[in-house]
């Protein structure tokens, strides 16, 4: 009787899982057939297989997008954005977890304020500031960089200086007893220390950086384009052929599934670190 | 020894210098200074971005206080906030929960919730763009299965679009606070639920005087982001609300974007004043919260 109203219980909890996992997969399921449909089919019969598979729709959005260059642009920028955020907020996080100085608390709520700021907020003024004659950024590439690593630090200094708290700090005194300069000491037992830590924080900057839209937007002057800017570019320029421009969205998704595919665990900690108690 | 040990200075003022200085320089830079720009612009009236800004007091806030569009986007912010809060944070805590329990293919139905949190929310737009397409989208077609001809144009009619955005933002954030949840409950010893039981307590008291108690820091911090994301909400109703009449198709973020850099506006001063009342609305809103959670 009981393992009878148990099983009841598993088989609708794995229904209702079931529902929601079809929710969720379904919508790129749909789309990545659509991109092999012709045209005429994804019109009259959306749903169910493509009559006739195709590769025409990929083969356009090659010849005719610019997402190769794209991907190159989002690549330079997140990897230099990510390099420049880690190193500062590294060195900072240390000094926060190891030094005790005078303003420690203030300094360290001005740049949690941050994870409160919304970047829109900054829009207007970086605008101006990224054109003026000091910087002279304006329309490049080079202008995202700031702003990325900018917003990247309060979320990376957040997780690493509790990381580098966590450490056993006779470990690095005596490090610092044995003649190393605080440099030398974070160098060499520090960081290789908070390795798991920095490997979030990466894995964090990185993707929010490759997906962000709102200062890609603003920012990049004509021609220039961050993936995620292509995408919507893409699609105001192809509006009305559904196929292309879900089989632009299939080539654009593809590297990023095959990534979380193999890193899932990785990604999945380094997308939520920020939300720490 | 210790007692010595934890007094004693273990920097000098260039190690602050070496280690602060850059972070501090890049976020001064490219975070803060920007803030203090747009406090300053929001008290100018300056509108294009080739004409002189002028002084003008609180003009701007006054003129903004009587923009009807202003208020309907300030309502859409707070219509995605207690949605969010009503609607995404239920679901994921429902199932969360149903993964507690030991479930086949739990990892991957985890990794599976999630994959919406890792596409660039621009695709994500333009997906479902195409699922809400009148004639030949998804969910046209789905519809049209049980009733024929059936066709509706879900974002082009003002009253309901910003819903159906509404939807699509679920989609991409469930998952993502799925996880959380999952990791909270995770953090429960099985000897609380073994008591439990051994003391006949059915499931549903389980849930009440265990499981909802245990993850409460979870739910706030979940709450948290929620009530952050949903004020400073930008990317899905930027490019999925474009054929929409002003008022209806706004939140904060996208009108401070519209009115700076929209063709034909160029409107930085007033842009301005938009974006410090929402920065000052966040921090009225979120401070208060990590107060409460502080003390606890």
């Amino acid at each position: 009787m009981n393992t009878k109203k148990l099983s009841a219980a598993f088989v609708i909890r794995h229904l209702l899982l079931a529902v929601f996992l079809l929710l969720t997969l379904y919508p790129l399921f749909w789309l990545s057939l659509c991109a092999f449909r012709s045209e005429g089919d994804a019109l009259q019969r959306p749903l169910g297989l493509p009559a006739q598979w195709t590769l025409a729709n990929l083969r356009e959005v090659l010849h005719s997008g610019n997402f190769a260059q794209a991907y190159l642009n989002s690549l330079l920028v997140c990897v230099v954005a990510v390099l420049i955020c880690i190193t500062c907020a590294t060195m900072a996080a240390y000094a926060f977890a190891r030094f005790n100085f005078r303003g420690k608390n203030w300094l360290y709520m001005l740049f949690l304020l941050g994870l409160m700021i919304p970047v829109h907020v900054t829009l207007i003024p970086l605008n101006q500031l990224l054109g003026a004659d000091m910087l002279r950024l304006k329309g490049g590439l080079a202008a995202l960089i700031g702003p990325y690593a900018g917003f990247g630090l309060p979320v990376s200094i957040l997780i690493l200086r509790r990381a580098f708290e966590a450490l056993p700090a006779e470990l690095l005194d005596a490090a610092a007893l044995d003649g190393c300069s605080n440099l030398q000491v974070f160098w060499h037992v520090g960081l290789p220390l908070a390795k798991p830590a920095l490997n979030t924080v990466l894995i964090f900057n990185f993707l929010t950086m490759w997906n962000e839209y709102a200062f890609a937007l603003t920012l990049l002057g004509p021609g220039r384009q961050t993936v995620p800017l292509a995408i919507s570019e893409f699609k105001g320029e192809f509006d009305l052929r559904i196929t292309v421009v879900c089989a632009a969205l299939l080539l654009v998704m593809i590297p990023l599934i095959c990534v979380y595919a193999c890193a899932q665990k990785q990604i999945i900690r380094g997308l939520t670190a920020g939300a720490i108690k | 020894m210790n007692l010595f040990k934890s007094h004693a200075k273990n920097y000098s003022f260039q190690d602050l210098g070496i280690f602060l200085l850059p972070a501090f320089t890049i976020y001064a830079l490219f975070v803060l200074a920007p803030v203090f720009l747009s406090f300053r612009n929001s008290f100018y009236y300056w509108d294009s971005p080739l004409s002189e800004a002028r002084f003008c007091a609180l003009q701007n806030f006054r003129l903004l206080f009587r923009d009807p569009v202003f208020w309907s986007a300030l309502r859409h912010n707070f219509f995605l906030l207690f949605g969010s809060l009503l609607f995404q944070l239920p679901l994921a805590l429902g199932l969360a929960l149903l993964l507690n329990y030991p479930t086949w293919g739990r990892g991957f139905l985890r990794t599976a919730f999630f994959t919406p949190m890792i596409i660039p929310s621009s695709a994500t737009a333009v997906l479902w763009q195409y699922i809400y397409e009148p004639q030949s989208g998804l969910l046209s077609a789905l519809i049209r299965i049980f009733r024929p001809d059936f066709a509706y144009a879900w974002l082009s009619s003002p009253g309901s679009s910003l819903f159906w955005i509404f939807i699509s933002i679920s989609w991409q954030y469930i998952g993502f606070h799925t996880v959380l949840f999952m990791a909270g409950l995770s953090s429960i010893p099985e000897e609380l639920y073994e008591a439990a039981r051994l003391d006949g307590a059915s499931e549903w008291q389980i849930c009440r005087r265990i499981v909802l108690p245990c993850i409460r820091p979870t739910l706030g911090v979940s709450a948290t982001l929620s009530i952050i994301g949903s004020l400073k909400y930008f990317d899905l109703v930027y490019l999925m609300g474009g054929g929409l009449p002003d008022s209806s198709r706004e939140v904060l973020a996208t009108y401070i974007y519209r009115l700076a850099f929209d063709e034909n506006q160029g409107r930085y001063g007033y842009g301005s004043s938009a974006a410090v009342l929402l920065f000052i609305l966040a921090l009225i809103i979120v401070i208060p919260l990590q107060a409460r959670k502080n003390q606890v």
